[in-house]
């Protein structure tokens, strides 16, 4: 089902749409934040009336209402399905408020090891930012309720929910990261999230999806920069812990809780299981959190990649570290001697890292390394360009002498693989978000130019800035049972039922087979009605009124008992079942229903005027009479209308005006006369008269 | 047309054999399960062994001898070389329940039908999907997909579903709708007409109580023997039910803090467990909510421990303790050396908790009543001595020099065909059936190995220059010295950082528990003495039915939920058999069938159809009324070239009855059933007259509504009307 992006536009210049497009071929992307900014990573899209919210993060930056995503950009309630990438805050954060402080009322997906981390990494996120944060946008019990509305998924299993087919891919990046595709009516989306292509040692890296998605909206974070190939990272890494740590220094670790956290740990254990003289020099990890989290990388083995489940086939759990001992607060750290310590968290704003950072920066012979992406605006991302003074958490200023390293361990993708990963999928639209302004637009340049001529887009909206795609969908029915009998020659003409079902199949079958191939078991029925009016009168009456009325009135054909019938138009019957009221049956379609509310009408009148209204020999009168009395009208009607009008022989009517005479005759209708005008003029009013007189012919029936 | 279907049973039909179905899928050849029954009788695969080559793709759908047992033997002796298609945890388990049933048997006779490498590739060749994933066959499949569904029964089991053009063919044997300890209830019942379903008739017949109940006249038989100072055997399989077994009693053990040992003796006990303890996100929802929100894994198992050799067990003595050991059967293994140990006392109890597999020791334990006195053979491994010894090192010496001899000739041929001869040479040895076979592993060899011809033989005479292979070994040179690859000098940087990682080589030997392996590696030369005996059968026998199958009531009303267009009858005994077919044949208009042993059916669906396009002009005009989970309209269109053109005309006819009555309740009407007709308000009734039970084909009903004139009679067909749609 190759759908074709026929345009793709801002929504700024908002262009009028085509006319031949429909509302409902239009896709729309809106970023709700991470457009030309890292943090609250929220990406909106509608599609054919469903709409997919991808992760649900905040702005590590700012605190309360103003990180969150611009929700008042969408209608919450509208939001079929709400798909989290994975557990980092950026990314997930704002989910607890999504869930509990709007009206949206979808369901939530995320992976396995995503949804165990979440829980726990949220609940200290609300324990650390109590403190210093007023206006909390959740507590804790909002997040234990969401929990319950979290469902999960496994890695490519595919779930449908109202039509939206999704599955999800590995993204490296950390434990549980997955990479969504979205499939709405044959069109499929690709929302990468953060992810890197590089294995490590314990997460696979991202898969390559084998197919081309007609939009991919990716991360853009390292822009075009290169990383380091891995293992020169990793070298430097370990030269300068063991460098500063043998001249009798301490390193401190920023880091993130979990995610690199764990990746480094088993750099550092590993280092250290190779160079006995290291051991008496402790590595703390200074994480209540990440150690309560550690069961949960312990069993979730089946997420990383093939090396480290080799190794837990084979001999111990890979996350028992031999040489890392955990830290619960600052206070039992005895801070004699060199040591390694990794705290969080990794911007250096509050918390561990900050006051070990406070205490330790003014020593030369100590080093701070950096190991992952810094947000703009927090204390990490100042030192890095290393001033001569920094800021303490107390307000005082000090010197910055401790040696400051920056090594990215951090697992997003760069330019390189970037660009490998769109050269493989080939996304005729490519929608850029997760990046800073500059990175991001540089990165689209890049992109451009590397796709030049290949009829690819490469847009990178602001937040709430709308991408518009329309997509031609090719609609295929299947054709079934006995209308498929014989494949059908050009020219001949097919009818039956088109059924639609959520997923977008369509399928055009006879309506009586619809139970049979329908998987939702429909059938179909017909309805029969039988209403009872309440009259009293003569059935004759009745009868005469209906022969008023309508153009057929028979006798019903199947007579039950000896109860007087009439079927009305071949269709609905009425009979005289009891002294007190009369019985119409039928089977309904508009046009039965149609006929059955004026017999009822028709019945209701009379028992309003009485049966007195009606003279007996009046509802005796055979046709010829109707016939007479119809000439009588016709006659009476010419005379107010052309004023001399004699009755001739056999029904003729002879009409004089202004001395021009006119026979009519008055079955026929045809009109014998010299003067033209005055000829049509009386044909035109029989016509008329003939109309008014006689009864409506059911064209339908 | 419609996808070809044809289901040839390969055995496990009309009786208990193992699994294993050709499914023919537009020609694509599917092989539905590999079972073997513990005997491990080859003559059972016969059927196999004639299609085994032409198999394209292997499904797998529980991780037991029933359902896999035989793919080593198969893979390795009988040309079977498709794709085999699994979940992770039957991957995993399976594998594991491969190992330990080698082991059992190899510790007592000289088994020789596979070997643990012939395990590892059979289950090297695996590819692992998960639950729901769809997966795109490639080739000769193309346009296939299967995709594994949750099951119940065992960890990872399986229901099958291969989709061809929009149409399902549904394999799902061994089901359990139930949600057990660790398990989640299967997902069959989301399937909704699919073309075919294959399914088993194991349970016809049986029915089951409530699962609490059972769960404490389980407990309750246990205590009690234990109370009395007896101890409990229970027969179990390697990685299937034993992990709900073992849920059930390590939680009753919990709770009531009781101090009779538990132990789970499989050769293998460990490992599996360790396995099981990371396939948490298979397992039931309440255990993987349980995790996420407190992280607690209930394969901790506190109160079981898990050994892997029976010396173990005999340090131990004769304290009351409960032993789950393998195999089921009883047949060979840990279960059954203790059976014979146990049998004699009357305190002890073996209790089976699932029906022993046909022709087995543990079937004629569990008939009714049970026997006196069963023969068994009691085997034993032991390291050869004196004499033997001899013997056998002796004939080791020949056949490596056979060996030797052969594959010396071999590359004799090869040496033949490289120097360009006629390949029809006429060699005696060629025609030896070993040496053709011999061929891929010498000629591997070649080159390294630089033994060569030996005295005595001559060259046959068609050769040209019998010559001594002498390969010249040239150095290239130029201005700068001998010409160097640079790689071979680099630091390996990477190589070095990952010494550790893959210190384990391709991982699947790393994974047998050391005790076994001891067992292996231990290359000693031994042999097996047995002795045949009488066990006096004292000790108490008992039955529980823990096999966590769907039982017969609710296999039929899940087929009937289900409701497929043909259905296929296996794995059954004919009684069973016959009863469902019956029973499904009275019941629906559905086609049943049931096939014997290498009886090929046809179940392609009679129903035609043929794709068309939809234009965008035609769509445009068409107007659907959503309906329940669909949106329905009429059509009417012409046929145009290439793609379906023209025009709509709107309306006329009607579809389907929901059910009204909670409709009408829902708008706040007072309904109620009344002579099989359902009274609205007062005054009006709705009634359905025509055939009940639809039947398929021309379904049409008829409702009938029926009442005087009144307010409420249009409100109701407002109501009813709104239901339809009406065209």
């Amino acid at each position: 089902m190759a759908s074709v992006a026929a345009a793709l536009r801002s929504v700024g210049k908002r262009a009028a749409p085509g006319g031949d497009r429909e509302d409902g071929d239009r896709m729309v992307i809106t970023p709700l934040g991470a457009g030309n900014e890292v943090g609250r990573s929220c990406v909106h899209m509608s599609y054919r009336g469903r709409a997919v919210l991808f992760d649900c993060g905040v702005h590590p930056g700012y605190s309360g209402v103003a990180a969150l995503p611009y929700f008042d950009e969408i209608d919450p309630a509208a939001v079929d399905v709400l798909l989290v990438t994975h557990f980092h805050l950026d990314h997930a954060a704002a989910l607890p408020y999504f869930l509990e402080k709007t009206a949206f009322k979808g369901r939530v997906f995320m992976t396995h090891a995503t949804k165990a981390i979440y829980q726990l990494l949220l609940l200290d996120y609300v324990r650390v930012s109590k403190a210093s944060v007023d206006d909390m946008l959740f507590d804790e019990q909002d997040i234990h309720r969401s929990m319950d509305r979290i469902e999960t998924v496994d890695f490519h299993q595919a779930v449908e929910v109202n039509g939206i087919r999704f599955w999800c891919y590995a993204a490296g990046h950390v434990l549980g990261a997955a990479m969504f595709a979205v499939d709405i009516a044959g069109a499929r989306v690709l929302y990468t999230g953060d992810y890197s292509r590089e294995e490590d040692r314990h997460l696979p890296a991202a898969e390559t999806p084998p197919f081309s998605p007609d939009v991919c909206v990716i991360e853009s974070t390292y822009g075009i920069q290169q990383h380091q190939p891995r293992d020169v990272r990793e070298r430097r890494f370990t030269e300068i812990v063991s460098s500063t740590v043998s001249q009798g220094g301490r390193v401190l670790i920023p880091a993130y809780a979990l995610g690199r956290a764990q990746e480094l740990l088993l750099i550092l254990d590993e280092y250290w299981s190779n160079h006995p003289e290291l051991h008496k020099i402790p590595i703390h990890y200074a994480s209540a959190l990440a150690k309560r989290c550690m069961a949960v990388y312990q069993t979730h083995m089946s997420s990383m990649n093939e090396n480290i489940r080799n190794k837990f086939g084979c001999s111990s759990n890979p996350f028992n570290f031999k040489h890392v001992e955990s830290l619960n607060s600052i206070d039992s750290f005895h801070d004699v001697g060199p040591s390694v310590v990794m705290a969080s968290p990794g911007g250096l704003q509050s918390g561990l890292s900050r006051q070990l950072f406070d205490r330790w920066c003014e020593d030369g012979k100590n080093a701070c390394v950096i190991p992952g992406y810094v947000v703009a605006g927090t204390l990490a991302k100042t030192i890095i360009n290393e001033p001569r003074e920094v800021t303490l958490a107390n307000g005082l200023t000090a010197p910055l002498n401790m040696q400051v390293h920056y090594i990215s361990f951090s697992a997003h993708a760069d330019f390189p693989q970037t660009s490998a990963f769109l050269g493989e999928i080939r996304p005729p639209n490519i929608v850029l978000v997760h990046g800073e302004a500059n990175e991001m637009a540089r990165l689209k340049q890049r992109l451009v130019s590397q796709f030049d001529g290949t009829n690819t887009n490469v847009v990178s909206p602001k937040n709430c800035q709308s991408v518009e795609m329309f997509f031609r969908s090719e609609k295929v029915a299947k054709a079934v049972g006995s209308l498929a009998e014989k494949v059908p020659n050009v020219g001949d003409s097919v009818s039956g039922l088109l059924l639609t079902t959520k997923g977008f199949t369509y399928q055009v079958m006879d309506p009586d087979e619809l139970r049979v191939y329908t998987r939702a078991q429909l059938s179909s029925a017909n309805i029969t009605q039988r209403i009872s009016v309440p009259y009293s009168g003569s059935f004759e009456v009745v009868r005469y009124r209906l022969n008023q009325m309508y153009e057929s009135v028979e006798e019903s054909a199947v007579q039950e008992s000896d109860v007087p019938a009439l079927v009305v138009h071949q269709r609905v019957t009425v009979s005289r079942d009891s002294e007190t009221s009369v019985t119409l049956q039928w089977s309904s379609d508009p046009i039965s229903d149609m006929v059955s509310d004026s017999v009822v009408a028709v019945i209701l009148n009379i028992s309003r005027k009485g049966p007195k209204g009606v003279r007996a020999e009046e509802a005796a009168r055979t046709k010829e009479e109707t016939e007479r009395m119809a000439h009588k009208v016709v006659h009476a009607l010419m005379v107010s209308l052309f004023g001399d009008v004699k009755a001739g022989q056999e029904g003729e009517l002879v009409i004089s005006v202004d001395g021009d005479v006119a026979h009519l005759d008055g079955k026929s209708g045809d009109v014998e006369c010299e003067n033209a005008a005055l000829k049509e003029r009386i044909e035109t009013a029989f016509r008329r008269i003939q109309g008014a007189v006689r009864p409506i012919p059911l064209s339908a029936s | 047309m419609g996808t070809s279907v044809q289901v040839t049973p390969l055995s496990g039909v009309y009786g208990e054999s193992p699994l294993c179905y050709l499914l023919a899928v537009d020609g694509f050849r599917f092989l539905l399960d590999c079972g073997w029954s513990d005997l491990c009788d080859p003559s059972q695969l016969e059927p196999l062994a004639k299609v085994a080559p032409t198999i394209d793709a292997v499904l797998l759908s529980h991780p037991d001898m029933m359902h896999l047992g035989a793919l080593p033997y198969a893979m390795k002796h009988l040309g079977l070389s498709a794709p085999v298609y699994a979940t992770e945890p039957v991957f995993r388990l399976g594998l594991l329940t491969m190992y330990d049933h080698f082991l059992s048997r190899w510790q007592v006779s000289d088994f020789d039908l596979f070997t643990l490498d012939d395990v590892d590739s059979a289950f090297q060749n695996v590819v692992r999907l998960k639950y729901s994933q769809n997966h795109l066959l490639r080739d000769k499949g193309e346009g296939i997909v299967i995709a594994p569904h949750v099951a119940g029964h065992l960890l990872g089991g399986t229901v099958w579903k291969i989709t061809k053009d929009g149409e399902d063919v549904i394999y799902a044997v061994d089901f359990n709708h139930r949600k057990e300890t660790h398990l989640n209830g299967t997902v069959l019942t989301s399937f909704v007409r699919p073309a075919v379903l294959i399914t088993d008739a194991y349970n016809a017949l049986n029915n089951q109580g409530y699962k609490r109940k059972q769960d404490q006249n389980f407990v309750d038989a246990l205590l009690k023997v234990l109370a009395s100072g007896g101890s409990v055997l229970l027969p179990v399989d390697t990685a299937g039910r034993v992990l709900e077994l073992l849920l059930i009693l390590d939680e009753y053990w919990g709770q009531r803090n009781l101090k009779y040992p538990i132990h789970f003796l499989t050769n293998v006990s460990t490992s599996t467990i360790d396995f099981v303890k990371s396939f948490l996100e298979w397992m039931n929802d309440s255990i993987s909510k349980e995790f996420e929100q407190n992280r607690d894994n209930p394969f901790l198992l506190k109160n079981v421990s898990l050994i892997i050799n029976k010396e173990e067990l005999e340090k131990l003595g004769d304290a009351p303790k409960v032993v789950l050991a393998s195999m089921a059967s009883l047949e060979v293994g840990f279960s059954h050396d203790i059976f014979v140990e146990m049998a004699n006392d009357t305190k002890n109890l073996v209790l089976f908790t699932e029906k022993g597999q046909f022709g087995t020791l543990a079937r004629m334990l569990q008939v009714d009543p049970p026997p006196k006195a069963v023969k068994v053979t009691v085997s034993k491994r032991i390291p050869l001595v004196g004499d033997e010894l001899k013997a056998y090192e002796e004939e080791q010496e020949r056949i490596k020099k056979e060996e030797s001899l052969k594959a010396s000739l071999i590359k004799e041929e090869e040496l033949k065909a490289s120097h360009g001869l006629n390949a029809k040479a006429s060699d005696p040895m060629a025609i030896d059936g070993s040496s053709s076979r011999k061929s891929s592993n010498a000629g591997s060899h070649f080159g390294a190995n630089v033994d060569i011809l030996i005295d005595g033989f001559v060259p046959p005479s068609t050769s040209v220059a019998p010559m001594f292979p002498f390969f010249e070994n040239t150095a290239e040179w130029d201005d700068f010295g001998e010409v160097i690859n640079p790689d071979d000098y680099m630091m390996k940087q990477e190589e070095m950082d990952y010494s550790m990682m893959h210190g384990s080589g391709d991982g699947l030997d790393g994974k047998i528990d050391e005790g076994s392996a001891r067992l292996l590696l231990d290359s000693t030369p031994s042999k097996v003495v047995s002795n045949e005996m009488t066990v006096q059968v004292r000790c108490s026998l008992a039955y529980m039915d823990f096999e966590g199958r769907s039982d017969g009531r609710s296999v039929k009303s899940v087929i009937a939920h289900v409701a497929p267009l043909k259905l296929v009858l296996v794995h059954g005994s004919a009684e069973a058999t016959e009863h469902l077919k019956m029973h499904c044949a009275k019941n629906s208009d559905l086609h049943v069938y049931a096939p014997q042993v290498e009886e090929t059916i046809d179940v392609t669906s009679d129903l035609c159809a043929y794709k068309v396009q939809l234009s965008e002009k035609l769509m445009s005009n068409i107007i659907s009324k959503k309906l329940g989970e669909h949106e329905i309209a009429w059509l009417d269109a012409e046929v145009g070239k290439e793609d379906e053109k023209l025009i709509l005309l709107p309306p006329s006819s009607p579809p389907p009855p929901i059910n009204f009555k909670q409709f009408l309740e829902n708008k706040g009407w007072q309904v109620e059933f009344a002579g099989g007709a359902l009274r609205c308000g007062e005054y009006i009734t709705v009634r359905k007259i025509g055939d009940s039970i639809q039947k398929g084909g021309a379904g049409s009903q008829q409702l009938v509504i029926e009442g005087p004139l009144c307010e409420d009679y249009y409100k109701i067909r407002e109501l009813l009307y709104s239901q339809f749609y009406l065209l």
